[in-house]
């Protein structure tokens, strides 16, 4: 009798593990089929994305982009728990095309377009052309600023720095290009605001970069991220 | 007492139960069902695995991937990403057919690459070739492409190759040479062009008639469309246009002088520099460009070189003797 009833209690666990095998697969389908749209409505996909993704996020992205998501200007990993987004508008899928492909990663199908040229370095502009356009920058960010620089340095912003090129007109960054706005909103900035760092990245330019993940991370991996992130992004 | 009693009982056989739970009595058909049991379970772990590794040819499409063409897929996100950006406009707001024209678009371009390699491409093609072969460039190259070292670092090895950073030298030089003259023997040739360099020196004027008059020549080796260079040159450039003699007599040339009669390979020259501009040391901060540059150089090198040998290693490859 007693060994009738464990061996009960063993089919069940069996049947129950086997379920969930079965129930998972079907999520994990579900979630990496689904298109644009579609997950955002399904709460138990999001729900399973989201038991998904943390621990992928801790083990693969956290050392860049911090364990809560803050980024880290040292590196010039943006913050993502914010809605601003470097390239594109922060869809699922146009985050999950960051995830897989990288950054200036030399997958053939990254983000590559451009990069932060060195303007001082290069010789484009002096260190005084240099300067002044930070003292720009600094002005439309709303921080302390020399404005006998500002008019110069908006001239060359708009001139032979060719800033407004990637950066914009009103220099609110182009997702084309993943290039950052510069006006510092909220506390925004790729790699600090601070007159020094701003001297340098026009000075020496920034190459910023992030791995490709297909490959090394599973499908429903890399959707669970994209969907995670997308969730961050939207709290916020 | 009891001992034969026991031996009975173990030496009697098992009597067959209806009972398919007792499992204290044997049962045929408990037998064939656990072994039918434990056959299906082998199978169908099997399947599994056979059905759903990777580069099993199977109708199934995996879920990530909007089509498999000859196993090879083309992946849902790259096609939801194609169709937004080829028509502008978030992927829920495309119709059916704008959707099916990407896919049908991503399937032709997949055959069309699959065919490239089933009639070898690579193998022959000069143009597919340069492409591969700067496409995996750019994959090992990433990495120090993106990086972006501190000052510091590159005033390190600024210091560390202080002689490479100079300015350019620039030159602008005649290179002359002594005509062969009928019944002139090389000893009375070397004694006209000693007497041509005294001349030059006290500064006759070195214009055709004079050229003519002492038959001299220049030697060609400056030569651009046809024509001899009477502008500036690059000092590399002269090095590399001038016989060897030659250069080094016009290294040590003050702008103005004449140098002494050279004998090189091919006869006599006489070098009149008209100008130069010597290199000079650059500093840092205007050498920081090249000092960039020449890290980048170095370490893309040094993984050129790495990647070979990783590739070599692997590689087997054989060659004739070339000697």
């Amino acid at each position: 009798m007693i060994r009738t009833g464990i061996a009960c209690v063993a089919v069940v666990l069996l049947g129950a593990a086997i379920y969930h095998q079965v129930h998972a697969s079907s999520l994990e389908a579900r979630l990496v089929r689904a298109l644009p749209g579609e997950i955002a409505t399904d709460p138990e996909l999001v729900e399973f994305a989201q038991s998904v993704a943390p621990p992928v996020y801790r083990e693969h992205c956290a050392v860049c982009h911090g364990p809560a998501l803050g980024g880290e200007r040292a590196r010039g990993a943006p913050n993502l728990a914010d809605d601003r987004w470097l390239y594109g508008t922060g869809t699922i899928y146009e985050i999950e095309q960051t995830v897989l492909y990288g950054i200036r990663s030399g997958h053939p199908k990254s983000h590559n377009l451009t990069d932060m040229p060195g303007l001082g370095r290069t010789g484009q502009l002096t260190q005084q052309d240099v300067r002044d356009v930070v003292e720009y920058i600094l002005a439309i960010s709303k921080q302390p600023h020399d404005a006998t620089a500002v008019e110069r340095g908006r001239a060359i912003f708009a001139g032979a720095g060719v800033c407004y090129d990637c950066h914009g007109g009103d220099a609110l960054g182009i997702s084309d290009y993943g290039t950052p706005a510069l006006t510092g909103l909220g506390g925004a900035w790729l790699y600090g605001g601070e007159r020094e760092t701003l001297y340098k990245s026009v000075w020496d330019g920034r190459h910023g970069s992030c791995p490709a993940w297909v490959g090394t991370l599973s499908f429903v991996q890399i959707r669970a991220l994209a969907v995670f992130l997308h969730g961050k992004s939207q709290h916020e | 007492m009891n001992e034969p009693q026991f031996n009975r009982e173990r030496a009697s056989p098992r009597v067959p139960s209806n009972d398919f739970f007792d499992f204290t009595r044997t049962d045929s058909r408990r037998s064939f069902a656990l072994l039918a049991l434990g056959a299906s379970l082998g199978l169908a772990i099997a399947g599994y695995g056979l059905f759903t590794s990777k580069g099993t040819s199977t109708n199934r499409l995996p879920p990530e991937d909007i089509a498999l063409v000859n196993q090879k897929p083309i992946y849902r996100s790259d096609f939801v990403i194609q169709t937004q950006t080829l028509y502008s406009v978030p992927f829920e707001q495309t119709t059916a057919q704008q959707r099916r024209k990407v896919l049908e678009d991503m399937i032709n371009e997949e055959l069309m690459v699959q065919r490239g390699i089933e009639v070898d491409l690579p193998g022959y093609d000069p143009d597919v070739r340069t492409a591969l072969v700067a496409g995996v460039e750019l994959q090992m190259y990433a990495d120090v492409l993106a990086r972006s070292p501190t000052d510091a670092e590159l005033e390190a090895y600024y210091q560390k190759h202080r002689d490479k950073y100079s300015s350019v030298g620039v030159l602008r030089l005649r290179d002359l040479m002594l005509n062969f003259m009928p019944g002139e023997t090389d000893a009375q040739r070397s004694e006209r062009a000693v007497r041509l360099v005294t001349e030059l020196r006290q500064g006759a004027r070195l214009d055709d008639a004079f050229m003519e008059k002492n038959a001299l020549r220049d030697s060609g080796a400056l030569l651009v469309s046809g024509k001899t260079d009477l502008g500036d040159i690059f000092d590399f450039a002269a090095q590399e246009k001038l016989q060897p003699q030659v250069y080094a007599a016009a290294r040590r040339l003050p702008a103005g002088q004449v140098s002494d009669p050279v004998t090189a390979g091919d006869g006599l020259h006489i070098v009149v520099m008209n100008a130069r501009k010597v290199p000079e040391a650059l500093s840092f901060s205007a050498a920081r460009e090249r000092v960039w540059n020449d890290m980048k150089t170095e370490a893309q090198e040094r993984i050129r070189n790495a990647t070979y040998g990783y590739l070599r290693s692997k590689a087997d490859i054989v060659a004739a003797d070339i000697h």
